[in-house]
């Protein structure tokens, strides 16, 4: 079977397959010989090349999350189809969300403002803390759908800003 | 002692005071928000009390219903833990009048050292060193004067300030005359005031605090000190003890000072004395804080001595039965706060559920959690998950200790910073304990590491998809065992591990 997924905005392709009793994957034109169990639910001992890996794995629809090395790395698992479409989004219309169940403490940027990648545009507060909103691509600020003093839900699109670049042809 | 003790907090301390109750045969009363009905501290306790809402003001902070929740249950004291109302005089004193005993200094000893300006005073009159500079606002003239008496670097800062808004650093005499007129036109615009103070600079400082404990019988004895100079967003994440930069005289000297600020409060309980230190061991008076500190383990680990549990001893009217010199300290400990949040956000608070957990073991290490696998993270409360403590016989050996013990904490669901503090215990700088509270904003590849293999983590991805798929290849599916198979005709039982 071959996988393909999202991670960091760059697109990996992965294919594991038997071969005369031995699991084998390729990755990036690389082949290697894999051994991996199960360890419990979401838990994963996996022996790549001699060196023994224990991951956690934790899979909900789409998303997969894992956990290596003391990190977790979000992961995205796509289909062909969406992955024409997903890289016409990444580049070209990019939603600024809630993560989490916040309030907005500042609107930084107004419609029409350019931004520049990584560019802070949204204050928000939770936890005690106040964390601020970064823009993914630089362009410019189409809509401004938060308001200072508001209450969001996790996933509340506050801001959507439109990349000054042409989408790539991909 | 005590029969019945309330605690009128929740997460990992909440934990913690249980079961030092338990321990001293007292039995525990939590109580809990709408959000915590399914936390630890509720599961663990013998009784179990709702107060409010979700929010720390609808509950935790909510003084009458913990109160209520003390008659109702009978409970002889309250622990209040720290955060919430530990340092609160107001609920100190309703305890009191309720005839419930508060686990803690006295309320008056919490309003004098709650005030900075009157702790200041305190500390002062104490003869204990402060941070050289004006006592309050002064004029032009005045404030050259100072300027030149305290020395360079100095730091020019609004009275009314915060924020970093109207603070000017002056490296030399030179500077200070346009330094003081901008940091004045400054602290005007902003906050519509212009008087500023002066105060000199301490530079690449350290955090390092002294924990006390006294009993109310006059005696006050100082358990040595810690160090918190890893921190984040004035917040601490590592602390050690002891100090791996002070010498015996400093640490005897900060001892005595310390105990003298308690004294002139007549504080009994648990109390930390924080001080900034410079690079030379100069070290000036900070703030006090009168409860049980989140770092408490790290002293309690080379000491040998259970705070907790002696903060109710003394409460109950016990008298501590050591002098100074009983006091010994043995080895290095270390403690690492995981957080749930995500350090490439600059530290970003991160809620959501535990979808899996697994946490380090091994001689010397101690895990003061209150997560568990399924368990809800709210957005309500701090995102500590948990403190991960070691101890070692030496600091490099401990520092070994918590890098191999943090290979072993795996969590999803939520992001953490646990990658990050392998990262720190591995960094030399960190090793060598050149530190100081400007240590993570100078480190930022600790933060966003170079790019690495991810070739392991997108190998397990496929694989859990294939399993997910139940097309997963015959010969990784373990083979069913006889006792399965025997189980499975029989139909009798079901194996937990099926």
């Amino acid at each position: 079977m071959t996988y393909t997924f999202k991670l960091n905005e760059q697109i990996y392709k992965i294919t594991l397959e038997e071969n005369e009793g031995q699991i084998e994957v390729e990755i990036d034109g690389e082949k290697l010989p894999v051994d991996y169990r199960k360890i419990e639910d979401n838990l994963y001992s996996i022996i790549l090349g001699g060196q023994s890996l224990t991951i956690g794995v934790f899979k909900k629809g789409k998303k997969i999350q894992v956990f290596f090395d003391g990190d977790l790395y979000d992961l995205e698992s796509i289909s062909e189809r969406e992955q024409k479409k997903s890289s016409l989004a990444a580049s070209g219309v990019q939603e600024i969300k809630a993560p989490m169940p916040s309030r907005v403490v500042k609107v930084l940027k107004s419609e029409g403002d350019e931004v520049s990648r990584d560019e802070g545009v949204v204050v928000i507060e939770a936890m005690k803390m106040e964390s601020e909103l970064k823009s993914p691509i630089a362009g410019k600020v189409r809509n401004v759908m938060a308001k200072e003093g508001d209450a969001i839900e996790a996933g509340t699109v506050l801001m959507v800003v439109v990349s000054d670049t042409p989408p790539a042809s991909e | 002692m005590f029969k019945k003790i309330l605690i009128a907090n929740r997460g990992e301390i909440a934990v913690r005071i249980i079961r030092a109750c338990r321990e001293l045969g007292v039995s525990t009363v939590a109580v809990y928000s709408d959000a915590d009905r399914r936390s630890l501290h509720v599961a663990l306790a013998d009784e179990a009390y709702h107060i409010g809402g979700s929010a720390p003001g609808e509950s935790y902070l909510k003084k009458e219903n913990i109160i209520d929740a003390a008659l109702k249950s009978g409970a002889e004291a309250i622990h209040p833990g720290f955060g919430f109302l530990s340092e609160n005089e107001a609920f100190a004193e309703m305890c009191e009048k309720a005839g419930i005993v508060f686990i803690g200094p006295s309320p008056e000893a919490i309003r004098l050292m709650g005030d900075k300006i009157t702790a200041r005073k305190i500390a002062f009159d104490a003869k204990v060193p402060l941070v050289p500079g004006s006592e309050g606002a002064v004029s032009d003239v005045e404030a050259s004067v100072v300027a030149n008496g305290i020395g360079y670097p100095l730091m020019i800062k609004a009275s009314a300030g915060g924020g970093g808004k109207g603070m000017r650093l002056v490296r030399s005499k030179d500077d200070f005359e346009s330094a003081l007129r901008m940091a004045r036109s400054e602290a005007r615009s902003a906050f519509g005031d212009d008087s500023v103070y002066v105060e000199r600079f301490v530079e690449q400082p350290r955090h390092i605090e002294i924990q006390l404990i006294a009993d109310s019988y006059g005696n006050t004895l100082h358990l040595f000190e810690r160090e918190c100079s890893i921190q984040r967003r004035h917040q601490k994440v590592i602390e050690e003890a002891p100090s791996g930069f002070i010498s015996a005289k400093t640490r005897k000297k900060m001892g005595e000072v310390a105990i003298k600020i308690a004294k002139a409060v007549k504080y009994s309980g648990a109390g930390t004395i924080e001080f900034i230190m410079d690079q030379k061991q100069n070290f000036y008076f900070l703030e006090m804080n009168t409860r049980v500190q989140v770092e408490h383990p790290v002293t309690e680990m080379i000491t040998g001595f259970d705070i907790v549990k002696w903060m109710i001893r003394i409460a109950a009217g016990e008298k501590l039965p050591f002098k100074q010199g009983d006091i010994e300290m043995n080895g290095h400990a270390v403690e690492c706060r995981v957080y749930a949040e995500n350090p490439a956000t600059n530290f970003m608070p991160s809620p959501g559920t535990i979808e899996y957990l697994s946490t380090p073991s091994g001689p010397g290490i101690r895990d003061d959690s209150a997560i568990y696998n399924g368990c809800e993270i709210t957005s309500f409360y701090d995102p500590m998950l948990s403190k991960l403590i070691v101890w070692a016989d030496t600091r490099e050996a401990a520092i070994d200790k918590m890098a191999s013990a943090l290979r072993e904490y795996i969590v999803l669901g939520v992001k953490t910073n646990i990658g990050f503090l392998r990262r720190v215990m591995a960094d030399e700088e960190f090793r060598k304990c050149k530190i100081d509270t400007g240590y993570i904003e100078r480190h930022p590849e600790l933060i966003n590491p170079e790019a690495r293999d991810m070739k392991p983590a997108l190998i397990a991805a496929a694989i859990a998809m294939e399993n997910s798929t139940g097309s997963g290849p015959q010969s990784q599916t373990a083979a069913a065992s006889n006792w399965k198979l025997f189980a499975r005709r029989s139909g009798v039982t079901r194996s937990p591990l099926a």
